[in-house]
């Protein structure tokens, strides 16, 4: 009887875990895994030997005395925003402090970070000073330097052990997460800021050491800053922690990313702005167009998408279309012209979203939108009519790359999913117009693009009509981009099964409604390495962006700094130092592509 | 499989449709896929609540009459009526065809990245126009048909094979067809899923809709079906009432079909 009833109880027990991998000792760790053959262990003496050497030559050469690493400390500024006058400085701090608080917020809403066991930072310190160590004995110091070094290196290990010690003590396991390591880590680089003197530098002159510029430039100039600007992204984050447990999500999140989308041109007509700009023109001519086209269009699209409106609506929305195309017969306002044929697009698509209240509702939203952000691009391009976009433009460096990379990215993800579908539509002409376009892009250097559009486009433009050069530059790139971009999509737009797009179709969807609810998640989700790829190589390209005379961040590391009488022939160390900060945020991206490919994977088989 | 009501066998007996009105007509369909001929002139009308079983050997072209049926494939010659309406090339009269039939297809074919809701919602929320939460308690009602209201919320990955396929039929339903057509629906699953899936079916044909459906499964043949069409090479070679046709065939290629089945 007990043995029936041991048994019955044996059944009710669910299946046993799987067993655990055994963490090995490291000494058998490295046996199996390093030296398990003949093979392998000359492979791993091998490998070791080449680190060793390439460890040691890179750090004979950061180390090396003769490198003027002050040129790159001192010269902080140039790198970033080259001469942007200090007298307007605080705009780009303003900047600065409009993107930390978005990213904090975002990252509260989004409930970025981890929590991390303290046991593994522990480890990871150990890791950490023992790597400073043999680096420190790798490293061509003096004895006194390299006594330095070590005691710096044990100090780090030390408190690496004793945090492990501290963590696994108590017997419940600790964490802490990784934001507030974060946070800490960056709290302590603006508080070296008040006590190390960065920038402060001297240069051999007659063979005497001379100190030029007063004490710690850079270190004076920005400690109150960076500091605000960490009180500014905490707080931030604690507001959006805030406003996470308050607020509903979804919302939340909808106009965080509205946000993201306008903040770069509202951020560029903060930094470019003429202090001594006439708005006049704006309140006069542009200000006037964008409302009336407002009111009228609302009032024209909330009768078109009216269920009842039916027929007679696509009659109007191809009369609208014919007059958008005859303004260009008579001398007008482009703006008036774009306006007309914007509507006309919003109209031909009106009937696809008609329905109830909330549905027209968000259509005439969505046209609100897409005119504001539309006569917004037209007023700022226009000069006569407002902002000075990057003409004799005074900003450069780091921010001119992020800017050009930003926009050039926001503007050809839109032109690059249009030309994808417009490549596989069923409409040969559609079809045709993007087929030559995109190959005749990608016939041509992206060289070639950016000279012509730099010298060639401000010729071709009506009178009157000015464009930055940049701003010329920019549209150039855009199409570059969209035609590569077209083709990553295009790539996972096909990988769309034909089961999918007869499931859409047999549930009665309309072509439109099936692109744009079934075959653009799927597609882009599958084209999501490549475009990544494709970001990283549209932000690094930029620096092609020197050619035609553009201060980007690599010319400036490049030709600038060493050319300044103080640091001449620093090449070599700038050069170091722009690579580390492409490396820096490309890495950034890639890691923020991996992070989508598992949130959008969430469902996939 | 719990849920769905309990089937009577109708044993073969045919019910009396005669007086019924034609739901799908088919006059001399051709179709060619290049020089191959897919379909040679198939004729045949589908009468309102009539279940109609298509049978033939793979490559007989019974998928492709199907899906000519809802212009997923397009015919070059004859003529296919649904529900008084022609299908030409004419968009308006597809749209209002493809609202009017479900469709099952044999890999299901949901929507990976949208939720079990949001796969049923979607259609009748974009298509039909209705209010969100109409729709999804429609949705609901219809998941709890097919026996499954407790996935609403998981993704299409995450459910075996035979709930993917009841899914697909409740997506189907959602759009309040009046005919449905369910091409091979069991092929794809394990044999142990494929009751719970002929069990929604066989209560959709009691429920009185209009079905065409083309199936291996002789069973849910003899149980449900008011009339089998047996198809080899792209014609029709015999038509004719269930219990006849499994009793009395009279086609020497029907004779040797079934013997191979049976």
């Amino acid at each position: 009887m007990s043995e029936i009833s041991s048994a019955a109880a044996t059944a009710h027990v669910p299946a046993a875990a799987a067993p655990e991998i055994p963490k090995l000792p490291p000494r058998q760790w490295a046996k199996e895994n390093l030296f398990s053959n003949p093979f392998s262990t000359a492979l791993t003496i091998i490998t070791t030997v080449i680190l060793l050497t390439i460890s040691r030559a890179l750090l004979s050469f950061i180390f090396n005395p003769i490198r003027q690493w002050d040129s790159t400390a001192t010269n902080m500024q140039l790198f970033f925003t080259r001469a942007y006058p200090d007298e307007q400085y605080v705009r780009v701090w303003f900047c600065l402090a409009v993107i930390l608080i978005l990213t904090s917020v975002s990252m509260a809403v989004w409930q970025a970070g981890s929590s991390i066991p303290v046991a593994r930072l522990g480890r990871k310190f150990l890791a950490g000073g023992a790597l400073l160590g043999i680096l420190t004995l790798l490293a061509p110091f003096s004895t006194s330097g390299t006594i330095k070094w070590l005691l710096a290196a044990a100090c780090v290990a030390v408190i690496g052990e004793s945090t492990r010690r501290f963590a696994s003590s108590g017997g419940t396991e600790r964490t802490v997460n990784s934001l507030t390591v974060l946070a800490i880590t960056l709290a302590g680089l603006a508080a070296s800021l008040w006590v190390v003197p960065y920038g402060h530098y001297t240069y051999v002159a007659n063979r005497e050491p001379r100190v030029l510029a007063e004490e710690g430039t850079v270190a004076l100039t920005t400690k109150l800053p960076w500091t605000i600007m960490l009180l500014i992204a905490v707080s931030a984050f604690l507001l959006g922690r805030w406003i996470r447990d308050r607020l509903p999500t979804n919302p939340t999140r909808v106009t965080l990313l509205i946000l993201w989308l306008l903040s770069p041109p509202v951020l560029i007509y903060v930094v470019l702005r003429d202090p001594s700009f006439d708005m006049g023109h704006v309140f006069s001519t542009d200000l006037p167009i964008f409302v009336s086209y407002a009111i009228g269009g609302a009032l024209l699209l909330s009768w078109l998408t009216r269920p009842s409106t039916g027929e007679a609506g696509r009659i109007v929305a191809v009369i609208i279309l014919i007059a958008g195309f005859c303004t260009f017969l008579t001398p007008m306002r482009m703006v008036v012209r774009l306006d007309m044929l914007t509507l006309a697009v919003f109209a031909l698509a009106a009937p696809t979203f008609a329905g109830g209240p909330r549905n027209r509702r968000r259509y005439v939203l969505g046209w609100l939108g897409v005119l504001s952000v539309m006569s917004w691009l037209i007023t700022s391009i226009n000069t006569p009519s407002t902002v000075t976009v990057p003409g004799g433009f005074f900003i450069g460096g780091f921010s001119i790359t992020l800017m050009v990379a930003v926009f050039t990215l926001v503007l050809s993800f839109p032109l690059g999913i249009a030309l994808a579908l417009a490549r596989t539509s069923t409409m040969p002409i559609f079809r045709l117009l993007a087929t030559w376009f995109i190959e005749f892009v990608r016939g041509v250097p992206l060289i070639t693009i950016l000279i012509f559009f730099s010298i060639m486009v401000p010729l071709f433009l009506p009178r009157g009509m000015h464009l930055g050069e940049v701003a010329a530059v920019v549209i150039g790139y855009v199409l570059f981009s969209a035609a590569y971009l077209a083709e990553n999509v295009r790539g996972g737009l096909q990988s769309v099964t034909r089961g999918q797009h007869e499931a859409a179709e047999a549930v009665g969807m309309t072509t439109a409604q099936k692109t744009l609810f079934i075959v653009l998640p799927q597609g882009l989700r599958v084209a999501i390495p490549p475009l990544v790829g494709h970001c990283i190589g549209v932000f690094k390209e930029t620096s092609l962006l020197a050619i035609i005379g553009v201060f980007d961040i690599l010319y400036i590391g490049r030709i600038v700094i060493p050319g300044q009488t103080e640091f001449m022939g620093s090449t070599k160390e700038n050069l170091l130092f722009v690579s580390v900060i492409y490396w820096i945020f490309a890495y950034q991206m890639s890691k923020a592509s991996q992070r989508l490919e598992q949130r959008t994977g969430l469902g996939e088989r | 499989m719990t849920d769905t009501t309990p089937v009577e066998p109708t044993d073969g007996q045919t019910r009396d449709l005669s007086g019924a009105r034609d739901m799908i007509v088919c006059e001399n369909v051709s179709k060619w896929y290049g020089d191959f001929q897919a379909l040679d002139g198939v004729s045949a009308n589908i009468k309102e609540q009539e279940v109609v079983v298509v049978l033939g050997p793979s490559g007989s072209g019974k998928s492709t009459w199907i899906r000519c049926i809802n212009r997923l494939e397009i015919h070059q010659q004859g003529r296919i009526v649904v529900d008084d309406v022609e299908l030409t090339n004419d968009l308006r009269n597809i749209e209002k065809v493809r609202s009017e039939v479900g469709m099952v297809f044999q890999q299901f074919n949901l929507f990976p990245h949208l939720t079990i809701m949001d796969n049923v919602t979607l259609a009748p929320i974009w298509v039909r126009k209705k209010p969100r939460a109409e729709a999804e308690s429609q949705a609901m009602a219809l998941l709890e048909r097919v026996g499954i209201p407790e996935q609403a919320e998981k993704y299409p990955g995450q459910l075996s094979g035979g709930q993917q396929q009841r899914v697909a039929i409740a997506r189907a339903l959602a759009m309040e067809p009046r005919i449905m057509l369910f091409d091979e629906p069991t092929s794809a699953l394990d044999p142990e899923m494929i009751k719970e899936v002929l069990d929604v079916m066989k209560a959709l044909a009691l429920s009185g809709m209009t079905m065409m459906v083309v199936t291996h499964e002789m069973g849910f043949a003899k149980e449900v079906a008011d009339r089998l069409i047996f198809m080899e090479d792209g014609q029709i070679v015999e038509q004719n009432t269930t219990e006849l046709f499994f009793s009395n065939p009279t086609e020497d290629r029907t004779k040797a079909f079934l013997s191979q089945i049976l």
